[in-house]
């Protein structure tokens, strides 16, 4: 059954009924598709970041601090996403570096919620550190490039090992930088 | 890196709200600053509860047992943070395969080799007459080949520690010769000190592959289960020539470290508190050393080596990439 298409394939898994496997894509999976595929494939395989990479601390203050306003938080199977007041997904960009992956992200939770609970919402990327926002909505075009990327995503995840390590612009910031390089 | 914190005096260890302190037999209170802890060394006699257990368990702080006869007692790890079944899995299936068993315990002892062999050139450089062991030395990592029995490698490894252990007459005073490798307790001064010196290498071990989710009984040249964390023998034969032993030589040839550091009776010596306390403090300082690292393009720590060492060996257990055991290269 290996054929199935994976959108197909994650789809009937977050309705609880997957075909043969279950296959999940995380909000955090998609981002890293657009960063770096090694990355992608060392998280699927729930490998031990590292906690004291200083990176990583400052990647969750700048998440847990910016705007004082109140968000929701929301789970739903494999996604877990932050709402505004006013019912609007808000995703948070650390670094501008980042803002194709944290758009991506984004729209991804937006696919999943129309395709999943049948919920249509509005999307806007947030950047502290510039204080901009940028709405994000989706689009027919963002829908084709996150079902690309889900495919995309499992192709990488299914492979027995890693794409090569190759040297990337995120690599200083990456949790994985000194798995990946020793 | 967080560091080790050493404990020689006899007493009482125990919580105290959010801090743990000693108490020692003679009443005077020392606090251990256990946020930036990585492992607290007991040396002493010293008591403890379960209430410091549980505490230590909840601060990811590993408490390792420095007793007496070969030194290293036991530990107290934390629970992992994580674990990880498919790294376990990975492991057990690289011990089952006879290929990739032999072959990870080939790299151990070229590796091990490659280390003591460094030394013996070092000290050669600075006019001892080390050529007979340096060529029994390459002899020895000439005949270790990827698919050997274990035990043979095993064999190799021995050999070429014998003649390792030769350098040690030429390369200290003639007071502190070691006629041969003895163990538990050991007999005389350098045995002692290598015994010291390789238990606080263990024990560094043990607490680096803690961070890695590896399963520290599960290991390639030792025979799982040898000692209760095999793994960490593995990867401490790699780094006993590297910390344990030039601590040993540099202590020893500064006269830092003499007789009157010892305790002799009943066909045992071992070192006494003081002796502990000089060899501990300088091998904490070598931890802290640091080497550029030519993958990681930075400075890393000795200690952060050990780490990094699990990290290979795991990497290579998942990801099928080259495992390239540690070698000094400065
Ligand atoms: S260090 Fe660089 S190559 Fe390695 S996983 Fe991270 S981003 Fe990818």
């Amino acid at each position: 059954m290996t054929d199935v298409d994976p959108v197909i394939r994650l789809l009937e898994t977050a309705r609880g009924n997957p075909v043969d496997e279950p296959f999940r894509v995380t909000g955090v999976m998609m981002q890293y598709y657009h960063v770096c595929e090694r990355e992608l494939w060392f998280e699927s395989r729930n490998l031990e970041i590292d906690r004291e990479n200083p990176t990583v601390v400052r990647g969750t203050r700048v998440d847990d601090t910016a705007y004082g306003e109140k968000r929701r938080n929301l789970h739903m199977g494999m996604i877990s996403l932050d709402l505004l007041e006013d019912g609007r997904v808000v995703e948070v960009k650390p670094s501008s570096r980042l803002t194709e992956p944290a758009r991506m992200q984004l729209s991804y939770y937006l696919w999943y919620l129309e395709r999943v609970a049948g919920i249509e919402k509005d999307g806007v990327l947030a950047h502290p550190r510039e204080r901009k926002r940028e709405p994000v909505e989706l689009t027919d075009e963002r829908r084709a490039t996150v079902e690309a990327a889900v495919r995309g995503i499992h192709e990488t995840v299914t492979r027995e090992t890693p794409p090569p390590a190759e040297e990337k612009p995120f690599c200083d910031s990456c949790a994985y930088h000194d798995f990946c390089w020793c | 890196m967080d560091r080790n914190y050493h404990v020689f005096s006899d007493g009482r260890i125990e919580r105290t709200d959010d801090t743990v302190r000693v108490v020692t037999d003679d009443g005077e209170k020392k606090y251990v600053p256990i946020e930036n802890a990585e492992a607290l060394f007991l040396h002493g006699q010293i008591d403890f509860n379960t209430r410091l257990v549980s505490f230590l368990n909840k601060q990811g702080v590993a408490m390792h047992v420095f007793g007496w006869e070969d030194y290293y007692a036991g530990s107290i790890m934390p629970k992992r943070g994580q674990t990880s079944g498919r790294t376990v899995v990975s492991q057990v299936r690289a011990y089952d395969d006879t290929d990739h068993r032999r072959q990870l315990a080939a790299a151990i002892v070229s590796g091990s080799i490659h280390n003591m062999r460094t030394n013996a050139v070092y000290y050669d450089g600075r006019g001892r007459n080390l050529e007979t062991e340096i060529t029994d030395l390459e002899a020895a990592t000439e005949r270790v080949a990827d698919d050997l029995p274990v035990d043979e490698l095993m064999g190799i490894e021995a050999t070429a520690r014998k003649a390792y252990y030769r350098t040690f007459n030429e390369i200290l005073p003639d007071e502190f010769r070691l006629s041969r490798r003895e163990y538990n307790p050991p007999p005389n001064e350098i045995n002692s000190l290598i015994s010291f010196g390789n238990s606080l290498v263990y024990a560094n071990c043990v607490s680096a592959i803690r961070a890695t989710a590896l399963d520290p009984t599960i290991s390639y040249l030792h025979e799982p289960g040898e000692r209760r964390y095999s793994l960490s023998l593995d990867l401490a034969d790699l780094f006993k020539p590297v910390l344990a032993d030039r601590v040993l030589f540099r202590l020893v040839n500064r006269g830092q470290l003499t007789r009157d550091d010892f305790e002799t009776e009943l066909g045992s010596c071992l070192l006494n508190e003081r002796g502990r306390q000089t060899y501990s403090k300088a091998f904490e300082e070598t931890l802290e050393r640091t080497v550029d690292h030519p993958q990681l393009n930075r400075n890393v720590s000795y200690q952060y080596l050990l780490r990094l060492e699990a990290y290979k060996l795991k990497k290579h257990l998942l990801t099928g990439e080259p495992y390239e055991p540690f070698k000094r290269w400065w």
